[in-house]
């Protein structure tokens, strides 16, 4: 129970702080990419802490949800985090749900954040919240697919099992059906966070922005909250990719020397994955949004061919 | 040092080449950009020249190396090059329009690609005592998928040089296939097919050439009438 607690604490701090980091270093290795300076790594931390101090501009026309709304997307995105294995085997909270709840938890932060939008009345809002879910509608499935294919491998739902058993087959990554689901999930990481070729994260361009046009009526501690929480989803989401696919290198107790080689491993994966997600923002134009469904659609295409040629391999 | 010598590390390794070659066809069908369809269709044969060099290093089929150097030198470089001069000669408007729209042409080739699954199956357990061969089986259910959707992508399109790049792909697939049934072919075979596949490509690059200066256009479709 105790150790239940310490492992929480832990998972969630080392949460809460890698989540604007990540952010920071795909942000600075963008800029290099691009022969830009661009800002320190440390700038979304800086940003937080500005915005957390701020007063709050709350529209006249917003109702009770404009306020709940923020809450629940920092603390959906905070306990998914604590429901997936990060650093060891065993996820903390890994008794409350496999992956299934994890889907759904993020999809409750989405809902509030697209009833936020919403709720404002303004006409940016409205349409940020319908792309947003008409982009979330499309990549769920693909999600499903491939984290299923995952699941069937390890023959279990429950994302320690997954890890466990991923480490114990030496190899197993190199399966067809393995990459076929990393593809997949790859392609929803990149639409679910709102990167470049769904989404762009820079900008405030009104015909185009998605996640930005949603909080557009944020400001102050609202705004902190949710540009973390969605930091915190970003992290989840790569976590997700690089723990369950590529398991090497999680620690099996909650012991410190141990934890703090799998940390350092952890980090290191993460920084891979950031360096081709980077790969893929700037090597990619924005698509037009009536071609985002066909991206999503070969995310579809590769979760179903991953799922059942797991069936038959 | 032992994954090396391991030759089941050998057949998980091209196995994922080939699974990577497959994702790479299916982002051909969904691509729209012609020149970013020829760069994809040159990592595939990067893919496959590697495919090439990792069956010869393990299955000691030395001959095979010169087949990954060809395909290096003629796939991946030469090629590409010369389909995109090409693009910029002709003109040609830089997007591919398909006949069926991307979503139900992804749905298509899914399929196809299970075609290609069930019918290798078949190779696989072959009649009681044979011995099934494992990397055969999975190799060549993704040769038969890229075969198949490369067939696709060659009706699915409209404009010659998309055509050609589809027939390209589709090469690539029976390349795949011979390889990794027979652990290469004579090198006779394999050079004559290179020469076929290089003349071939000139050739079609020239009737697409002159297509486009007789009828402004590379949109096979509209050659219905003679033209003096």
């Amino acid at each position: 129970m105790k150790q239940l607690a310490v492992a929480s604490l832990l998972q969630l701090a080392v949460l809460l702080a890698v989540a604007p980091l990540a952010s920071g270093v795909i942000k600075t290795l963008k800029a290099r990419m691009q022969t830009r300076r661009g800002p320190g790594i440390l700038q979304p931390y800086r940003d937080l802490f500005k915005l957390w101090r701020k007063n709050m501009v709350v529209p006249d026309s917003a109702s009770w949800i404009f306020a709940v709304a923020p809450y629940v997307v920092f603390l959906t995105a905070a306990a998914v985090g604590l429901m997936i294995p990060m650093i060891a085997w065993e996820a903390p909270l890994g008794l409350f749900g496999g992956v299934l709840a994890i889907i759904y938890l993020l999809g409750l932060g989405r809902f509030f954040l697209a009833l936020a939008g919403l709720d404002a009345g303004t006409a940016f809002g409205g349409m940020g919240s319908s792309r947003e879910m008409t982009i979330s509608a499309l990549a769920e499935p693909a999600m499903m697919l491939a984290v299923f294919t995952v699941a069937i491998a390890a023959g279990s739902t429950s994302l320690t099992e997954v890890a466990r058993s991923a480490a114990g087959q030496s190899w197993r990554f190199l399966a067809p059906s393995q990459i076929l689901a990393f593809s997949a999930l790859f392609i929803v990481l990149i639409a679910e966070t709102g990167r470049i070729p769904v989404d762009n994260p820079a900008t405030h361009l009104e015909l185009t922005m998605i996640h930005e046009a949603m909080i557009l009526e944020y400001s102050g501690r609202y705004l902190a909250l949710i540009e973390w929480g969605a930091s915190i989803k970003q992290l989840v989401l790569m976590t997700l990719l690089v723990n369950v696919f590529f398991p090497f290198g999680l620690s099996a107790s909650w012991r410190a020397p141990a934890l703090a080689i799998a940390l350092g491993v952890y980090l290191l994966k993460l920084l891979a994955l950031g360096a081709l997600i980077v790969l893929v923002e700037t090597t990619n134009a924005k698509l037009r949004l009536f071609r985002v469904p066909e991206l999503l659609a070969v995310a579809f295409i590769l979760g179903a061919l991953a799922l059942i040629s797991s069936f038959l391999f | 040092m032992s994954f090396f010598s391991d030759a089941q590390f050998g057949e998980r390794v091209i196995t994922l080449m080939a699974a990577l070659a497959l994702v790479l066809q299916l982002g051909m069908v969904s691509q729209r950009w012609l020149i970013t369809n020829i760069r994809l269709f040159g990592v595939q044969s990067f893919l496959l020249a590697a495919i090439a060099a990792t069956i010869a290093h393990f299955n000691h089929a030395p001959h095979l190396y010169v087949a990954a150097w060809m395909t290096l030198l003629l796939k991946v470089v030469v090629l590409p090059l010369w389909l995109e001069r090409l693009v910029k000669k002709v003109g040609i408007r830089k997007e591919i329009e398909p006949l069926i729209n991307v979503p139900a042409s992804l749905l298509i080739s899914g399929g196809l690609t299970l075609l290609g699954y069930v019918v290798a199956e078949s190779f696989a357990r072959p009649a009681a005592g044979l011995p099934s061969r494992e990397l055969g089986h999975n190799t060549l259910a993704v040769a038969l998928a890229l075969f198949l959707i490369g067939f696709f992508m060659m009706i699915n399109r409209r404009k010659a040089l998309s055509q050609v790049l589809a027939l390209l792909s589709l090469e690539n697939g029976i390349f795949l296939a011979a390889i990794s049934l027979t652990y290469g072919m004579p090198l006779v075979v394999e050079l004559g097919i290179f020469f076929d596949v290089l003349v071939a490509v000139m050739l079609l690059g020239i009737l697409v050439y002159r297509i486009g200066e007789t009828f402004e256009s590379t949109d096979v479709s509209k050659l219905r009438r003679l033209r003096g």
